[in-house]
């Protein structure tokens, strides 16, 4: 029997590996005949069929041999990529699924027969003889003519930094490094000969791009251009070090009037015709290897790191008391302990951080299975849709990256289903017969930005109107008098769906409400934007993490408590006199409009620093309201950890939990919305009596 | 220390042993995690009146209740003896306050009574009973009661009170 651990690993490897097939089999779909994604497939497809033997699944073997021979096939272009073919493929696929779900123990028996079969007849309908010119592996293929220097082409900003690089006496060199050809681990060499290139200059192309040089996706040589200030004949003594390099050239990149003109370094240099154009992006520079490791064992680190910080506070104590007692006579000493406590005060941030940012993942986590699903809907509605998804590697805290899946499979169905239309409807319009739907992750300031944008219909506000209406959700005259940005919201209310047919990819009883409040639930916003027969466009805004904000710490008396950053609108200092009275409300005028004001020190009936000439207000907002709050002292902005106070507390009002500050002491999180929404309910009372 | 109790095939209890308001109390040595001495506890605003607050334990938050605010004894003054007993019950982890905590004792289970219906004004609801040893009365606590009962009550009034 296998550990569970073991167990874990293959079928992380399973999924990881189905994963790949999915995307690859998209590409074929897509691309006809691509080399690349046939070795990806065939290389997965083994890799399945490997580990599945080793743990004795037999109907996985089975079912992953047949597909291994037909990738075969193609791989030799003895099979065309047909609809038919891909069809086939992506129900073994689901089949595969199926069996990993009958290994693990769900309730399901799978067949396999079927999709053999289907296999079979795919595998027969290929010419018996095999095509005269196919190579026999494609992905080694043979290197081009000889030629010099970097055979990539140099965009205008590679040359430009070329360019900037020159002036500070840095020189471009093509560097082509040729591996034996028997190497094993290309993956590997390539790896260090980067690490060695990147350790005497700057490498800001390749040939082909650097992912596909450090996965092996190239042939025996590959190319770089490396701006260094060091000696040519060094780098190549040092590329030479690495195993299995068995020929390193460099010639000097001279730049003409903006054109590439390879002076020889050496004569006989010997260049490969590039497989694929790199992309504009500096490649080279991201090197990713990865360790799988347990949250668990991750969480564990965390509390260590906590551990520490309390042992440095000690330390720090233990300094004082030691300077105290022994004087100015130990001063030396003192000096040492304080500087040894500082140091490890820097590390055990450092150590925090670090751990913090390795409990992130890429959002591909949740994109890679998008593709496959929007075909699969496209199909299902004959519709034509182009899927581009950009920014996969952009990070999010793994407990965010769990909650987003379900919004955004909702969101992109919506799309696939309401918002493009079929090809007829689209040629009618003048728009292109393929409608284009876009998924873009990225980063703004703290927070991370995930966008579905599809050129459909759009939404049509007078039907939103008249829809809600319809519903009860709104009367008629309130609905006459909705602006048409606040008439696209009305989606979001409960209860309100446009599609006029309940179908069966969207509208299973999940509404947009629905997913607003998954966003809203951890701290998301999300927005739509959408014009008439152009399209829509919703955007959401998610923190990176759930467990660090930015705050802002402020001072009460003697305790410290945080804002989180993104309710603060600003911060002020007015004169106390300033202060005027509404009633019994305090409010000042800030650039003309008035903010009611509260004092950190009441709403939790706490001392505060006494009344000051000068008062600091931390400036709140909540969507469109807005509130002072008077506190003792600003601190400055920190990154914290939120911690939650427990079940024993439960929920505290107007606190959302508690950090622990660098020196071990908590401080508390103030909840800006419960407190902005009570100060409103305050108002209304004040207003009313 | 308590060694003559044992024997005899008498099953007993490991009890820990603390002082509040000058009187002597035990709790089951099982649900005690840890016994810190006192440190800076950050008060927490608008929970009940025992709740003193938060501290962090290794990187925990973990709440503090005074104890003797708790049975509305006289506070007594924080000492350098004073303890914060952290304890965890049902899945909850939580510090408590004490004047001191003397010592870990054996106490055979048939030594212990049930208890009267007050004890130095504590309910006897949230007591487990009565050990007397050596002529000495430890008032053993019921900490899933001492600890949950009210609170419950109070802190859902609280909730009520804001919603």
């Amino acid at each position: 029997m296998f550990s569970d651990e073991e167990i874990s690993v293959f079928f992380d490897e399973l999924e990881e590996k189905i994963q790949v097939l999915n995307e690859n089999i998209l590409i074929l779909e897509r691309e006809g005949e691509s080399q690349d994604a046939l070795q990806e497939i065939f290389r997965a497809a083994h890799t399945i069929k490997g580990s599945s033997a080793v743990m004795g699944y037999e109907k996985m073997v089975s079912l992953t041999h047949d597909m291994e021979n037909l990738f075969d096939q193609m791989r030799k272009g003895l099979l065309p990529v047909s609809g038919q073919l891909v069809d086939t493929l992506f129900m073994a696929l689901d089949t595969l699924q199926m069996l990993r779900d009958e290994i693990v123990g769900k309730d399901v028996s799978v067949d396999i027969e079927q999709v053999a079969a289907r296999l079979k007849q795919c595998r027969e309908a290929g010419p018996a003889t095999p095509a005269p010119d196919a190579p026999a592996d494609a992905g080694l293929a043979e290197p081009g003519p000889a030629s010099a220097g970097f055979n990539g082409a140099l965009e205008a900003v590679d040359e430009e930094v070329i360019h900037a690089a020159a002036l500070k006496g840095y020189q471009a060199y093509g560097v082509t490094v040729e591996l034996d050809s028997g190497c094993q681990m290309k993956s590997v060499r390539a790896f260090l000969v980067f690490e060695t290139l990147q350790q005497l200059g700057e490498v800001i192309k390749s040939e082909p791009a650097a992912e596909d040089i450090q996965e092996g996706r190239f042939g025996k040589s590959f190319q770089a251009v490396l701006l260094t200030k060091e000696d040519p004949d060094r780098v190549r003594n040092l590329l030479m070090t690495v195993s299995e390099v068995v020929r390193a050239d460099l010639s000097q990149i001279v730049l003409t009037n903006g054109m590439e003109a390879p002076k020889q370094a050496e004569p006989g240099a010997q260049a490969e015709k590039p497989e694929r154009p790199a992309g504009g992006e500096h490649a080279g520079t991201k090197t990713v290897q990865t360790v799988r490791v347990d949250v668990q064992r991750l969480d564990t680190l965390m509390n260590l790191v906590g551990e520490l910080v309390i042992d440095r506070t000690r330390l720090n104590r233990f300094a004082e008391i030691f300077a105290g007692r022994f004087g100015a006579g130990s001063g030396e000493l003192v000096d040492t302990l304080n500087e040894i406590s500082s140091h490890l005060g820097q590390v055990t941030g450092d150590l925090h951080e670090h751990i913090m940012k390795a409990r992130m993942l890429p959002v591909a986590q949740v994109f890679s299975r998008f593709p496959r699903m929007v075909r699969d809907l496209a199909q299902k509605m004959n519709k034509e849709i182009n899927f581009i998804v950009e920014g996969h590697e952009t990070e999010l805290d793994r407990n965010v990256i769990e909650i987003i899946g379900d919004p955004l499979i909702h969101l992109i169905r919506n799309a696939v289903d309401h918002g493009i239309e079929g090809p007829e409807e689209r040629a009618g319009l003048g728009k292109p017969g393929a409608g284009t739907l876009k998924l873009r992750a990225s980063y703004m300031e703290n927070h991370i930005i995930i966008t579905v944008q599809d050129d459909g219909r759009g939404l049509d506000p007078g039907r939103l109107r008249a829809r809600a209406v319809e519903k009860g959700l709104l009367d008629r005259e309130a609905a006459g008098l909705m602006p048409d940005r606040e008439a696209m919201d009305l989606i979001f209310m409960p209860g309100f769906s446009t599609a006029a047919a309940v179908s069966d990819l969207s509208g299973r009883g999940v509404g947009m409400d629905i997913v607003r409040n998954q966003i809203e639930n951890i701290n998301g916003t999300v927005d739509i934007s959408s014009a008439l027969g152009v399209g829509t466009t919703f955007t959401i805004k998610l923190p990176l993490t759930l467990a660090i904000v930015r705050a802002l710490m402020v001072e009460l008396g003697a305790e410290q408590f945080a804002f989180p950053l993104a309710n603060v609108v600003e911060t002020i200092t007015v004169q106390s006199g300033a202060v005027k009275k509404v009633k019994h409300n305090e409010v000042i005028v800030v650039r003309g409009h008035i903010l009611p004001l509260v004092r950190l020190s009441e709403i939790f009936e706490r001392a505060g620093g006494g009344e000051k000439k000068r008062l600091f207000v931390v400036v709140l907002g909540v969507g469109e309201k807005k509130i002072g709050v008077i506190v003792d002292r600003l601190l400055g902005e920190m990154e914290i950890v939120i911690k939650s106070l427990g079940d024993y507390l439960g929920k505290v009002p107007c606190l959302s939990g508690a950090t622990i500050l660098g020196d071990g002491q908590v401080a508390l999180i103030i909840d800006v919305r419960s407190l902005v929404r009570e100060i409103g309910i305050e108002e209304t009372v004040y207003a009313a009596g | 220390m308590a060694k003559g109790e044992q024997g005899l095939g008498g099953r007993e209890d490991q009890l820990v042993i603390f002082q509040l308001s000058e009187q002597t109390y035990g709790i089951d040595i099982a649900s005690v995690y840890e016994i810190i001495r006192m440190e800076t506890i950050t008060m927490v605003p608008r929970t009940p009146d025992f709740v003193e607050g938060v501290i962090n334990l290794r990187g925990r938050i973990i709440p503090v209740i005074d104890l003797s605010k708790r049975f509305n004894l006289a506070c007594s003054d924080r000492t350098n003896s004073s303890r914060i007993i952290i304890v965890d019950v049902g899945g909850n982890t939580i510090g408590m306050i004490v004047d001191a905590v003397s010592e870990v004792l054996r106490v055979p289970l048939d030594s212990i009574e049930p208890p009267p219906p007050m004890v130095h004004g504590i309910d006897a609801a949230y007591l487990r009973g009565i050990a007397i040893l050596d002529s000495r009365l430890i008032i053993l606590l019921n900490l899933e009661k001492v600890l949950f009962e009210r609170e419950k009550n109070e802190l859902q009034e609280l909730t009520l009170e804001t919603a």
